[in-house]
């Protein structure tokens, strides 16, 4: 009788042990779950410990204290009124509702921009579909500091776009000029293939017959999009909206450089606290972890109208 | 050898049977001469001092200038912050050197991570100027024991374009007041994007401007920067009116001179050697630098050995190197800043003598360190720049 194939043997081996469920789990899920420990929940977890601990000497102390969160909102000097109402803010308050407010316009403008171009690509044959695809995504190929820093040279009080409204004779246009428009700019830019790519997912998926039926059915063009093709592409468009603001509201590059210190979004105030020179981990723990609690908050109401499957496509 | 035979000879090296034991000898061997590598004594030959510091001292010229009068191999991490470099150290074990600016020096003695300066080795302390060694006495010696050397120095002031700007006398008011000079400053003027620069400029405009010494004085009485809440709060609404006359806050050099050429701002707080880089790299000519009459702020890197260090002698050795005449020239020349040991001056030609070399001991009177920020008020400071920055 012939001895068994050495490798027949191991298969089997090995087919026998991957069929025990734990062993199945192990192998599959194991890897990932390690990964995700290691890398995301573990560092969470101590950057949540440090942000209750107390700081001396400039090394970490483990003992428990909420001064760090009560400081993030406690004694704020600049004053605003809304209304017959005043209040006052700190620097922590005025970073996280700026970085909202900017990561609010940069996905609304995203999605804008966004749509009529997925809705044109879901329309388009193959080849034509793939040579778009190629010219949207190429700017993307290159890296990231290296198209931010292509913004650079584009606005300044003498950038090449107050240099262009010059030689039309419109002079320099203030809002030109480093701060709030170049960062909106600059976020728009580097997520926008996000949006893209998710709202054509969804896009995708349609069946236009529906839409051409509505139309013969005597809806408008507006109704169409108001009433059909929005309803049915919103997982689509909340997923690529996530995948624009989350970034959005963390970022620190984009402020960094086309904001030149003028736009304190909570990215760049946290990175002060945790390695700049107001160094105390503690604080820059404590206004990290309020921005993560904020952050999950929002997906939280997200995932109540749409569920996690859907976000991909319709 | 060629590429395959290392391939093949791995091969076969492979198919051999490895006894249990001989693995373990094997590995055993292999993690102590790691182990050696790691603590830079590699058999007891040429120990490895490892440095972090700013990358001019990491330049080649610097770095052969220095070994070759040391038994040493010298290993540099370029950093761009004092800051930072304060952190490695903290994080423990790295480095035997650190080399941040001196304001930053009295966080690592009271994080109890440096050594005192061994005197003896380090024999260039003598020849350093008097002023600086009345600046270490001052921020960090601390029961008779010094616990850095002041390396290389500059001073901050601020550079104007000649082209646009007309001729004026040196005024931080300039950067305050709309009408110091007739050119519109609107949204081009630029700060330094740091707290423990950009916060002393504004207590020497207010020190002038409400003729209240109380300002300069807290900023030089005492081994940090002590000033009431009162005059934090001034200092902070001083600097945020001044905001929209800004275009930005910069802490980079290459980005400040990026800009300047752009011509996007026409006066930028800077410190002398962004300047003289402009005029020597760049050939910029429609630049001046100023010193404002109200004073300048002045920074010396100070280099320490880290408490750690395995080799804390032949570290103080390679900093005595950095500041002897030859690695001196070599440092002052990469990064245009003159040495705090006026001797280095002699090795340097006529040329960079006069950008670099030595200082008029009575002008160095004129300037205040930097210094950090007293603990009784550090949450105020830091409170107000984030809200100037808001």
């Amino acid at each position: 009788m012939a001895a068994p194939d050495r490798d027949e043997t191991s298969r089997a081996t090995i087919v026998r042990v991957l069929s025990r469920r734990r062993n199945t789990l192990g192998v599959t899920v194991g890897p990932g779950a390690v990964w995700i420990v290691l890398l995301l929940v573990a560092p969470l977890a101590f950057m949540s410990a440090v942000s209750f601990a107390t700081i001396e000497n400039f090394q970490i102390v483990w003992d428990p204290t909420l001064e760090h969160y009560y400081d993030l909102f406690a004694g704020g000097t600049t004053e605003y009124s809304l209304g017959p109402v005043g209040f006052t803010t700190t620097a922590f308050e005025e970073a996280i509702m700026l970085s909202y407010a900017i990561a609010t316009v940069a996905t609304v403008l995203c999605l804008v921009l966004a749509f009529p171009l997925a809705y044109v690509m879901a329309r388009l044959n193959d080849r034509m579909f793939k040579i778009v695809i190629y010219l949207v995504l190429l700017p993307f190929f290159t890296m990231y500091l290296v198209r931010a820093y292509s913004w650079v040279l584009m606005f300044g009080q003498n950038g090449i776009l107050n240099q262009v409204l010059g030689l039309l004779g419109f002079g320099r246009v203030g809002a030109f000029e480093y701060g709030l428009l170049p960062v909106i700019v600059g976020l728009t830019h580097a997520y926008f293939p996000y949006m893209l790519v998710t709202l054509y997912a969804s896009l995708d998926g349609l069946d236009f017959t529906l839409i051409e039926a509505a139309r013969d059915l005597g809806a408008s063009r507006f109704e169409v999009v108001k009433d059909h093709i929005i309803p049915l592409t919103m997982p689509g468009i909340v997923g690529g909206s996530l995948f624009v603001f989350v970034p959005s509201v963390g970022a620190f590059v984009t402020p960094q450089i086309l904001g030149v210190g003028k736009v304190q979004m909570i990215g760049i105030l946290i990175e002060n606290r945790a390695i700049g020179e107001a160094t105390n981990p503690a604080t820059a723990s404590a206004a990290s972890m309020v921005v993560v609690v904020s952050v999950v908050a929002a997906l939280f109401l997200v995932f109540r109208y749409v569920s996690l499957d859907e976000l991909g496509g319709v | 050898m060629s590429r395959r035979d290392t391939v093949d000879e791995n091969r076969s090296t492979s198919s051999r049977r490895v006894s249990r034991r001989a693995y373990l000898a094997g590995t055993g061997a292999v993690g102590l001469a790691a182990a050696a590598g790691c603590t830079g004594s590699p058999g007891g030959g040429t120990p490895t001092i490892n440095i972090i510091t700013w990358n001019d001292y990491a330049k080649d010229p610097v770095v052969e200038a220095v070994e070759s009068n040391v038994d040493a191999t010298v290993e540099v991490t370029s950093s761009t912050s004092s800051t930072e470099m304060f952190q490695r150290m903290n994080q423990g074990g790295e480095f035997d050197i650190a080399v941040p600016n001196n304001n930053l020096v009295s966080r690592f003695i009271e994080a109890d991570l440096i050594e005192p300066v061994n005197m003896d080795i380090v024999s260039n302390y003598e020849n350093i100027y008097e002023k600086f060694k009345s600046f270490a006495n001052q921020q960090f010696t601390v029961e008779g024991n010094t616990y850095g050397v002041p390396a290389r120095w500059g001073w901050y002031g601020y550079a104007y374009n000649t082209a646009e700007v007309p001729d004026h006398e040196p005024s931080y008011k300039i950067m305050f007041e709309s009408d110091y000079v007739e050119e519109d400053l609107a949204g081009a003027i630029i700060m330094y994007d740091e707290a423990a620069k950009t916060m002393p400029v504004a207590a020497l405009y207010l020190a002038e401007a409400e003729d209240d010494p109380s300002y300069k004085e807290a900023l030089t009485e005492n081994d940090a920067m002590t000033f009431s809440e009162e005059q934090i709060q001034n200092m902070r609404d001083l600097l945020i009116d001044q905001k929209p006359r800004l275009e930005g806050y910069i802490s980079s050099d290459t980005t400040y001179i990026q800009q300047f050429q752009q011509g996007n701002f026409l006066v930028g707080h800077s410190g002398r050697n962004e300047i003289v880089r402009l005029q020597e790299n760049q050939g910029v000519e429609d630049v001046e630098f100023v010193v404002p009459q109200e004073g300048a702020m002045a920074w010396y890197e100070t280099a320490v050995v880290s408490s750690d260090s395995e080799n804390v002698d032949t570290a103080w050795e390679v900093v005595n190197q950095y500041m002897a005449p030859t690695a001196g020239a070599e440092l002052a020349r990469a990064g245009k800043s003159p040495s705090c040991n006026p001797d280095v001056a002699d090795e340097l030609s006529e040329e960079e003598q006069a950008l670099y070399g030595r200082i008029d001991p009575e002008r160095i009177e004129q300037f205040i360190p930097f210094k950090d920020i007293a603990d009784d008020v550090s949450d105020a400071y830091f409170s107000a720049w984030e809200e100037v920055k808001a």
